[in-house]
């Protein structure tokens, strides 16, 4: 099949959801994200197992973040919210693929100078907390950064929800 | 050292997770529209399935064979992934809750992916050593994150491309699965060889 248009498949393009603003504090606005199966809803929704799971309200509690309320926002309307393109692959590459690297390393050295699986095992324990903790470190700079906060984009049409292939 | 390397290009490419194994099908077909979101549960999923697969050998070398409680591995794996998955959530939120506003979302859906329980019964079919058993957890999932990947970035060019209708939406993305599937089997040639 043809491609007729030009496309650039680099070009930036938010990650969007839906979220509800709950309550307002001086300038800041704090938002409740929708609520969503984890992997956005699917013709199987009603019989998938982790439908339940991502949905129930603490965990969309435990989601609630905050904007600058520039957009005179009020609680009960329903917005869109974004993340910077890459922001996701940034955040996972911190949150999971730091304490993997120093995990993983921490026991190839461990079975190199000891081999022995209790060391290893030990020691792979250790370089999960030790990656932990620089996980945490490098989410403390992109967070100053603002790389990790989510931005308004416009305000969500009545009715308006996720397009669901 | 080379067994690891060889082990690890076995389970990553040759017996792929999901192209060989037929594992993680909910997820590869419904996480992949887009290749950030592909890559946030590649790396939660490459996450938990290598820390649960240490916690399962652990709990396999030293109470399941010992005490002859083979019967009970299938739950008490499902038990360990689940709380892998709980500790997991429990952690990113304590490090960083802006990193678990947005990468909270995928982990429940782990609990549920059968690639997490088969990778771990995998390993005591192998009968490996600990770090064996890591390795071949890590590379097996990094296997699974690379098919996902593909398939999304397949997936971002399908959506903008001119199909017949009646092949638009899944019936496309089973048919270039399918494809990937072939792609992969050209693997098994390695271990031919």
């Amino acid at each position: 099949m043809t491609q007729s248009l030009n496309l650039d498949y680099r070009a930036a393009e938010p990650l969007e959801g839906f979220a509800q603003v709950v309550a307002l504090e001086g300038n800041k606005a704090w938002l409740v994200p929708e609520q969503t199966s984890s992997c956005g809803g699917c013709a199987s929704s009603s019989v998938c197992g982790a439908k339940g799971m991502g949905t129930i309200a603490s965990r969309l509690e435990a989601r609630r973040f905050q904007i600058v309320n520039d957009f005179n926002l009020r609680p009960g309307e329903r917005v869109v919210v974004g993340i910077r393109e890459n922001a996701l692959i940034k955040a996972s590459i911190t949150a999971y693929a730091i304490p993997l690297c120093t995990l993983l390393g921490a026991g190839a050295l461990a079975q190199w100078w000891a081999g022995s699986d209790l060391i290893t095992m030990a020691s792979m324990f250790a370089g999960l907390a030790a990656g932990l903790w620089l996980a945490r470190l490098v989410a403390a700079r992109l967070l100053v950064r603002g790389e990790l906060a989510p931005r308004f984009i416009r305000r969500a049409a009545p009715g308006e929800s996720c397009s669901v292939e | 050292m080379k067994e690891y390397v060889l082990l690890m290009i076995s389970a990553a490419l040759v017996n792929n997770v999901i192209l060989a194994r037929f594992l993680g099908l909910c997820s590869f077909m419904g996480v992949t529209t887009r290749i950030d979101t592909a890559v946030g549960m590649g790396m939660a999923t490459t996450f938990v399935i290598t820390v649960s697969s240490m916690l399962d050998w652990g709990v396999e070398a030293f109470l399941l064979q010992p005490y002859s409680l083979g019967y009970l591995r299938t739950v008490t794996f499902i038990l360990i992934i689940a709380a892998a998955v709980q500790f997991t959530e429990l952690i990113v939120r304590k490090v960083s809750p802006p990193l678990f506003q947005m990468l909270g979302i995928y982990l429940p859906l782990i609990t549920t992916n059968c690639a997490v329980l088969g990778v771990a019964l995998l390993l005591v079919e192998g009968r490996m050593n600990f770090i064996g058993a890591t390795l071949f957890a890590f590379a097996s999932s990094i296997g699974y994150s690379l098919v996902m990947v593909m398939f999304a970035g397949l997936r971002e060019r399908l959506a903008l491309a001119e199909i017949p209708r009646m092949f638009a939406g899944p019936p496309i993305g089973f048919i270039v699965a399918s494809l990937l599937a072939l792609a992969f089997m050209g693997f098994s040639g390695m271990s031919a060889g």
